[in-house]
């Protein structure tokens, strides 16, 4: 093959080297400066080229302080903070729970731009350890606060065999152009149960990046839930491996994207031992000039028999100007699995609305009802009712907002 | 001579290219239960559409009049709050949508049309208890989401169950008896027949007389390529029913 | 999602139990060599071999331009990395790109053709002749072979068409039917007007390759209003070695007409790859319908992966006119490399595309195959059905596009991919890309992978089929729905092959 021309590197590109190489990330700066960005031709990037999208990155964020409430209160939850990269101190911590700081980097290496820049810039990490049973809702707020700033945090929590909690992770920030890029490391122990929401609900000029890697040991049981209402640009890119026999993922999604909004969940889920199960569901609403992105893929590995992994996207239209691109994927390599996936996209169903509006339900209200009706099979199995319901407000205020 | 509830004069529609509405013509005075009986593909669920304004049919000729007033230019729900009420064949399952909150949305609205205030939510439960009670519909079906997982006979109950909350003085009630056992049948007429009243029409469309042995009707018509080719009294249905269609086909009305 | 495939019932019907029970015990009974003088060019590439090409054709100096240019271009590009195949790099200087029968000097009558060709195509199930019926006689006798019977066939040794039968019989309708070298010297205004018109010269590095050094293939022009009386085929086959075959095939259907065209092609079993690189472009204009299925059986290479043929093509068909049709269906067994997407633009109002493909890895073969349904039209349609059946050592891979432009409003898209594994060592892969740009689009997607089930093994096993036997019974119901869209003699040599394709799978 004739040698590639070298990438042309644009501002972005030089900000985000700088920065590497001032923590000592020479490696992924090296990278960068080689193949600079993700563009298009990079396969898990096809419909969010970062190259493009990133015009420029803003200054490392430095200190600043977290007298703010956090962006979604949830009645009874216990809250801990992450402003511009720093964790905050802790108040008193609820029984079954413990709280600390470890160095940063705390996803697995691999071959992906967002995960190298966050594991080289994150210098610190907050720990959570789950011993057993924690019945509060534990609320980490992310934020990125003052000017423009370009934010990396980390999360790494332990669930012990048999544990099990709700996590809500929330993240919000000043009104400026900030870049986001934040990583959760969740390991789930034997027979644990965890549920986890992540809730994007950053300045509608930022740029949020957010990875989730988890690792599930035999018997182990996730519920999550991404939801994108927020930012200008949001890709959320997760990652579980299904490690241990009769682990079972259920990893749920919601892109709500209005007028100038890029939001993109990304998922591989990997599969990587007999008799294990997820059911991945996404949803994505578009109104206004919008793009939502779902792309989705499912490994199963050679060893990986009796895998049972059905993914679903559906995609709603409510105007004709937005777009939404679905890339589903099976990569499957064991023989014994009943794996599928489908994805739809159409706008309200006509036979619904008619149906509605012969009870005498007006038009917008008829719509609004559907909308939310779509919605409710990824919120609804959100089991806590406090957390349950400030979603449906997050959801609600989105209807109501319009465009 | 008071006004009928409904006066369908002349009436043609047509889906896409095809036309299979060719001419209807039918009056029902206020407190009467008509029966429209017809074969497969004959054109009685497209007249229980057309009155019920759904979108794909296109009306080309003739006239349908409610209390009077000419319905053709208004939109489905502005139809429902007329009081028009189509008890669908097929009831539609839409996933997320509480019964409940679907209900809740479609009597306030119909109140909101008649200048009425919102109901309380007590009397909304009182309410919902009882049309629930009369169709044997507890309240846990009611938090299920609107139509779905319920079996056919569940779905024609609660069909029955929201014509009663809402009050219609039009009943359209298409095939409600497909797909009904002899008992879940029997709940449906009993539902039916306790709406039953001077100020309420009906209209029933079936394609077995069965289902008016219970729900007894006043004037029965036999519907046929379109149009209605011959009408009587209750005795006809069983005359269709021992002599079949064919008989019927090709009359002029 | 239901992931049930179609139960026995719809599976087991006589003719397919018989078919499968008669079964012949060779894997690739096309891998025998015709023995025939051949002038082959040397090997390499470069300007002067288009020169020899484009001469030996009797080209006009537009064409070699053309190919020049084509050339030029190929020469700054690389080759594509995207697909999941993984073969040594070709070394595209050690090839010859130009091989004919000797004593061929341009196409001839039949009475014509050397007899030593004749009988390889004979022995290929391909009697070159137009002894049989014609369309509408009866009385001749069930066709024994897919090709007997009404079938006019252009058939391509190594670079040339050796002969194209009932020409006579489609001019009277005003239908061309004739091979490029042949349309590129008779037919200029056509093929300057069309070709390239919907795969463009540089649209990948294997199409731009092609472009430079096709050698033959078939050209059919259909009239305004003309039902083809008959089905057209061209069947390509590759006996020299070292060779590559680049052909170009370019089909047009003015307004309201017809034609189904059908594609086979073989070749001798040998240790070295060879490669295949073609471009075909149909081209649909208002009201007509181009129905093209293929059934490609290349050499697949031995049970340790040594040889095969790399089968690198691309096909699109451009639904130039308002409610047009183009339908695909194609049945992959063969090649020890597909990389092929056979596609549809959808740019007329109202016109359909439907790809319906049945593809079979064994082996150590890597198939990564799909479609593109482009919606640029309004009101356009597309329907994929793909069933992809892995066993021994191989990869098999469904890639897809389905995409509406922001025009396209209205544009619908069903499809269904199911994949089928046999063994624990082969992989079944799916890659759609679902691309809706406008708020009216309705796209449905759906994908499935599983084993056969053990319950349906045990069906059959107790009704007295051994192991293999039954799977290739199962298989074929997996893929009856789209064997259904091949022409009917097709279908049964299909389900044949697909059984042969699957010998050794189990145990």
């Amino acid at each position: 093959m004739r040698s590639t021309m070298p990438v042309r590197l644009g501002p972005a590109e030089d900000s985000l080297i700088a920065q590497l190489k001032s923590a000592g990330a020479d490696a992924v700066a090296e990278r960068i400066t080689v193949a600079g960005l993700p563009t298009r031709r990079v396969e898990s990037y096809h419909y969010t080229d970062l190259k493009a999208l990133l015009r420029a990155v803003p200054p490392l964020a430095g200190a600043a302080n977290a007298a703010n409430p956090p962006s979604l209160a949830v009645p009874g939850a216990y809250v801990l903070t992450i402003v511009n990269g720093r964790v905050q101190a802790a108040g008193a911590v609820p029984a079954g729970l413990i709280v600390g700081k470890t160095e940063g980097g705390v996803l697995s290496t691999r071959d992906d731009t967002l995960v190298g820049i966050n594991n080289g810039l994150a210098s610190e990490a907050l720990s959570l350890s789950v011993e057993n049973g924690v019945d509060t809702v534990i609320q980490i707020d992310r934020r990125i606060e003052g000017e423009a700033a370009h934010a990396v945090d980390a999360l790494k929590i332990f669930v012990a065999d048999g544990a099990s909690v709700t996590i809500l992770e929330t993240f919000s920030g000043s009104d400026a152009a900030h870049m986001g890029n934040h990583a959760t490391y969740m390991a789930l122990g034997k027979n644990s149960a965890v549920t986890h929401v992540t809730l994007d609900l950053s300045p509608s000029k930022s740029s949020h990046f957010a990875t989730n890697e988890y690792r599930l040991a035999d018997g182990a049981r996730l519920r999550t839930l991404v939801i994108h209402a927020g930012a200008a640009l949001a890709r959320t890119q997760l990652f579980p491996i299904l490690a241990g026999a009769g682990a079972h993922a259920d990893i749920g999604g919601l892109n709500l994207a209005s007028d100038g909004q890029h939001l993109d969940i990304t998922m591989e889920s990997h599969h990587a031992v007999p008799h294990t199960s997820s059911q991945p569901l996404f949803k994505s609403i578009t109104r206004g000039r919008s793009k939502a992105v779902v792309q989705g893929k499912l490994v199963v590995d050679r060893d990986a028999q009796k895998t049972d992994a059905k993914f679903m996207h559906q995609g709603l239209m409510l105007s004709d100007e937005a777009e939404i691109l679905s890339k589903p994927e099976l990569e499957i390599y064991a023989d014994d699995v009943v794996c599928g996936h489908g994805s739809t996209c159409g706008k309200l169903d006509e036979d619904w609305m008619f149906y509605l509006l012969s009870r005498g339900i007006p038009q917008a209200e008829a719509e609004t009802m559907l909308v939310r009706g779509f919605i409710a099979e990824v919120l609804d199995p959100i089991e806590d009712e406090a957390l349950n319901e400030a979603l449906n407000t997050v959801v609600d205020g989105w209807l109501l907002s319009g465009k | 001579m008071t006004t009928p509830i409904l006066e369908i004069r002349n009436l043609h529609a047509r889906i896409e290219d095809r036309e299979i509405l060719k001419g209807v013509n039918l009056t029902i005075p206020a407190g009467q239960v008509h029966a429209v009986m017809g074969r497969n593909g004959s054109g009685k669920s497209t007249l229980s559409y057309v009155l019920a304004g759904k979108e794909d049919y296109e009306i080309t000729e003739g006239e349908i009049l409610l209390n009077g007033e000419s319905i053709l230019d208004m939109e489905p729900a502005e139809r429902a709050t007329a009081g028009i009420f189509l008890a669908f064949q097929y009831p539609i399952e839409i996933p997320g949508v509480a019964t409940m909150t679907f209900l809740k949305a479609a009597m306030n609205a119909q109140r909101k049309a008649r200048g009425e205030g919102e109901l309380s939510t007590p009397d909304f439960m009182r309410a919902m208890k009882e049309a629930g009670s009369l169709l044997n519909i507890d309240s846990d079906m009611l938090k299920r989401p609107l139509n779905v997982g319920f079996s056919g006979g569940e779905k024609k109950r609660a069909e029955i169950m929201q014509m009663a909350l809402l009050k219609p003085t039009l009943c359209v009630l298409d095939e409600t008896d497909s797909g009904l056992d002899i008992d879940a049948l029997q709940v449906v007429a009993k539902g039916v027949n306790g709406l039953r009243a001077d100020n309420r029409s009906m209209l029933v469309i079936t394609h077995y007389q069965r289902l008016l042995n219970h729900i007894v009707p006043d004037v029965v018509h036999v519907f046929s390529d379109g149009r209605i080719v011959e009408s009587g009294d209750k005795d006809l249905a069983l005359q269709l029913e021992a002599r079949g269609y064919a008989d019927f086909d090709g009359q002029a009305a | 999602m239901d992931y049930d495939i179609p139960t026995l019932k719809e599976n087991i019907d006589r003719e397919t139990v018989e078919s499968v029970l008669a079964l012949d015990v060779d894997k690739y009974k096309y891998g025998f060599e015709t023995d025939i003088e051949s002038e082959v060019a040397p090997v390499g590439l470069t300007e002067d071999t288009i020169r020899l090409i484009s001469t030996k054709k009797d080209e006009p100096q537009w064409m070699l331009d053309w190919r020049l240019d084509a050339f030029r271009r190929w020469q700054t590009m690389d080759e594509p990395s995207w697909a999941k195949v993984h073969y040594p790099k070709i070394d595209f200087q050690a090839i010859s790109y130009y091989a004919a029968p000797k004593a061929f000097k341009g196409p001839k009558s039949l009475d014509e053709v050397d007899p030593e060709l004749l009988r390889t195509y004979e022995k290929l199930g391909i009697p070159l002749s137009e002894q049989a019926i014609l369309a509408g006689v009866e009385g001749a006798g069930e066709p024994k072979t897919p090709y007997s019977g009404n079938v006019a066939v252009d058939a391509v040794f190594d670079s040339v068409s050796v002969v194209t039968t009932f020409r006579a019989e489609l001019a009277k309708v005003g239908i061309i039917f004739c091979s490029i070298s042949e349309a590129i010297r008779e037919h200029p205004e056509l093929v300057q007007k069309y070709l390239a018109s919907v795969v463009p010269v540089s649209d990948n590095y294997f199409a731009t390759l092609n472009s430079a050094v096709f050698t033959d293939g078939s050209f059919v022009y259909i009239p305004k209003g003309v039902r083809c009386p008959m089905e057209l085929s061209t069947y390509f086959r590759i006996n020299e070695k070292n060779t590559g075959q680049f052909e170009r095939t370019l089909i047009i259907a003015e307004p309201d007409s017809y034609v189904s065209y059908l594609e086979g092609c073989t070749a001798p079993t040998r240790d070295e790859n060879q490669l295949h690189a073609a471009v075909v472009e149909l081209i649909a204009l208002d009201n007509a319908e181009i129905k093209y299925s293929t059934v490609q059986n290349w050499y697949p290479g031995d049970k340790d992966g040594k040889g095969g043929i790399y089968n690198f093509v691309t096909k699109r068909g451009d639904c130039r006119g308002r409610n047009s049709k183009i339908s695909w269906t194609q049945v992959e067994t063969g090649s020890a490399i597909t990389w092929k997407y056979p596609s549809c633009i959808l740019r007329g109002d109202g016109s359909q595309g439907e790809f319906y493909s049945i593809a079979i890895s064994n082996g150590y073969q890597q198939i990564d195959s799909g479609t593109k349904m482009i919606h640029l039209g309004k009101n356009t349609s597309s329907r994929i059905i793909s069933k992809g059946i892995a066993a021994g050592f191989s990869d098999n891979t469904y890639r897809g596009q389905v995409s509406a432009h922001a025009k396209a409003t209205n544009a619908r898209n069903f499809t269904q991919c199911d994949s089928l594994l046999i063994g624990d060592k082969c992989g079944a892969h799916t890659v759609p890309y679902i691309e809706s740009r406008n708020g009216t689009a309705v796209f449905e997607h759906e994908a499935t992978t599983s084993k056969i089930s053990d319950d349906q093994m045990f069906y059959c096993q107790a009704r007295g089929l051994d192991e293999e036997e039954a799977v290739a019974l199962i298989v074929n119901g997996f893929v009856r729905e789209v064997l259904q869209h091949l022409p009917m003699e097709f279908m049964v040599e299909s389900q044949k092959l697909i059984a042969i394709s699957l010998e050794g799978s189990v145990g």
